[in-house]
């Protein structure tokens, strides 16, 4: 029974406590400020992708286009390192800003590719429905095709920042401090010198934060659901 | 065809398609096709599969924008201008200059405005006098295309209903975003054309829980609630089960009786040969033979027409 009496000692801990306090902050700063980048980025990217080829538009869609190929055909570590060593590689420069930055950019380029996908799913006789009868394209767009594309977007979206907050516990690997390095931390031989007392309590900080996560979009999923059945 | 038919005798038009040409990448759907809609006018459009109606039809609403030719509403232009159709502009292109260079004949203008006409001669780059020319075209003439289409109503095959919207809400988006009334001026106009088609108990449900028939009779009135001067419908009726076909040709053919102008495609030889003051046949992209329904039903001339009417009649 170690593995309960390690338990209790983790949490009637001051000192492990507030290590795995100090990481779930980093882990949830990141994670959100990353996932609000990369909606918004995500968002502006899908409406330059999707809008009508012309001339000056041409440059702002190659832009996006690159940015997604890139972003997706590139490991997320690489990413991460490169942010971290190449573009903020100064002294002094945040390594909370450095990790959002990364995590947001990156999560921009799955979101608008999920974006996309929603508005192209929805039908095209809807906007041309609305077009026949003179409705500008950023009316028709933003009243009826946006409206339909965000109830098939929003599961994976969902699926996206799942991910995301997964994803963060590599920022470990630049140094950083989140909540996987504090499971490191609270098992190595300075402290409890056991791995799988701490290892399995962050494992289910991550489950639980996902679980929350999860039930948030289903409630909004079900909500907007109701909104056609009457 | 030359610049003199634009533009002057529009007392009685409505549409006026010029020469339009619709190419889909190599696939040349429209070849050229002519035809003025007259106010007051029904005009049924008939052909085999593939022919180029619903392509015809989506280019009098720039729906597809035509690769050549013009489309007008009226005295104005919808389309961009077409170059081919204006000495003037033709005259100030480089393709034109060059060929003038080189010419002796003292008829030299009018045979290579001919020949640019013909061989469609102009390139991308014409040069920044024919750009000008061209422009002072368009300026003149063209109207702007969404408040064109506030003008035309259309009516699809699959209904296209606002699915994110409550019946109300399908009729009254149009007329409000695009400020023509006020919310309460649009609702009660939707109610008066939902109440004519017997749907007003109907006003807030969404479309999916309506029937096909339903869901066409409140597209036709959503279009209505622009006041259309004009109706296009793209075979309205073939979605339908056989049983609710019906109710919706009795409300086109209302509205037909009202005086309303409409040019529709449709498979229904008989409601055509019923409404229709012309019909248009329409094979390989072209207006093969176009009549009364008397004339084209009763005695069609073109072999293609025989052989259409025949199968389906
Ligand atoms: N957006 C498009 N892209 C490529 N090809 C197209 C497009 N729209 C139509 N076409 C092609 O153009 C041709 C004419 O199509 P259109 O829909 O106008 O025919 P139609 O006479 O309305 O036929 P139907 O009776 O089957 O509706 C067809 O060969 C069709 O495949
Ligand atoms: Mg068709």
């Amino acid at each position: 029974m170690k593995f309960f009496s390690q338990i209790v000692e983790l949490f009637s801990t001051e000192k492990y406590m507030d290590i795995i306090w100090e990481g779930l902050q980093t882990t949830l700063i990141i994670s959100v400020l990353a996932a609000l980048l990369g909606l918004l980025l995500g968002t502006l990217v899908a409406l330059v992708t999707i809008s009508p080829q012309s001339g000056w538009m041409m440059v702002p869609k190659a832009i996006c286009k690159a940015y997604v190929t890139i972003v997706r055909g590139t490991p997320m570590a690489l990413q991460l390192f490169i942010m971290a060593y190449v573009v903020f590689a100064f002294r002094g420069f945040p390594e909370e800003l450095t990790a959002t930055l990364a995590f947001g950019i990156n999560s921009g380029a799955y979101v608008a590719e999920n974006i996309r996908g929603g508005i192209l799913s929805v039908d095209i006789g809807q906007t041309e429905a609305g077009r026949a009868l003179g409705l500008t394209r950023k009316i028709t767009l933003s009243r009826i095709v946006i409206p339909q594309a965000i109830k098939n977007v929003i599961p994976s979206i969902g699926n996206e920042l799942i991910a995301l907050i997964k994803e963060t516990s590599i920022v470990s690997m630049i140094g950083m401090f989140d909540l996987t390095m504090a499971a490191k931390i609270i098992g190595s031989g300075n402290n409890m010198a056991s791995y799988i007392v701490p290892m399995t309590v962050v494992a289910l900080f991550y489950l639980a934060i996902v679980y929350l996560l999860t039930f948030g979009i289903k409630l909004i999923e079900r909500r907007l659901r109701a909104g056609d059945k009457r | 065809m030359t610049n003199g038919d634009n533009g002057n005798e529009t007392g009685a038009r409505s549409v006026y398609i010029k020469d339009v040409h619709k190419s889909f990448g190599s696939l040349h759907v429209l070849q050229g096709v002519s035809t003025t809609i007259h106010n007051g006018e029904k005009v049924a459009v008939i052909g085999p599969s593939g022919s180029g109606k619903s392509t015809l039809l989506r280019c009098m609403n720039l729906l597809e924008e035509p690769t050549g030719g013009e489309v007008w509403l009226d005295d104005r232009l919808l389309t961009r201008p077409d170059p081919y159709f204006y000495p003037e502009v033709l005259r100030a292109s480089k393709t034109y200059a060059s060929m003038m260079a080189q010419a002796t004949a003292a008829t030299a203008d009018e045979q290579i405005l001919q020949r640019i006409r013909v061989e469609k001669l102009l390139r991308r780059h014409e040069g920044r006098g024919f750009r000008t020319a061209l422009a002072a075209v368009e300026q003149k003439n063209r109207l702007d295309i969404n408040h064109a289409r506030q003008r035309m109503g259309m009516v699809f095959q699959h209904f296209n209903l606002f699915n994110n919207m409550t019946v109300l809400q399908n009729l009254t988006l149009a007329p409000v975003q695009l400020k023509l009334k006020t919310k309460e001026q649009a609702e009660q106009r939707a109610m008066e054309l939902l109440e004519r088609i017997g749907l007003a108990d109907k006003k807030d449900k969404y479309p999916s829980t309506l029937s096909g028939g339903q869901k066409q009779r409140i597209a036709i009135v959503r279009a209505l609630a622009m006041n259309p001067e004009i109706m296009l419908f793209d075979e309205p009726t073939s979605a339908l089960d056989p049983e609710m076909v019906g109710e919706v040709l009795d409300l086109i053919k209302q509205l037909a009786n009202e005086g309303m102008t409409m040019v529709i495609v449709t498979h229904e030889m008989g409601f055509a040969r019923e409404v229709a003051d012309r019909v248009l046949f329409m094979d390989g992209g072209n207006i093969a033979e176009e009549g009364t329904p008397a004339e084209l039903f009763s005695s069609p001339k073109n072999a293609r027409t025989q052989e259409f009417l025949s199968k389906v009649l």
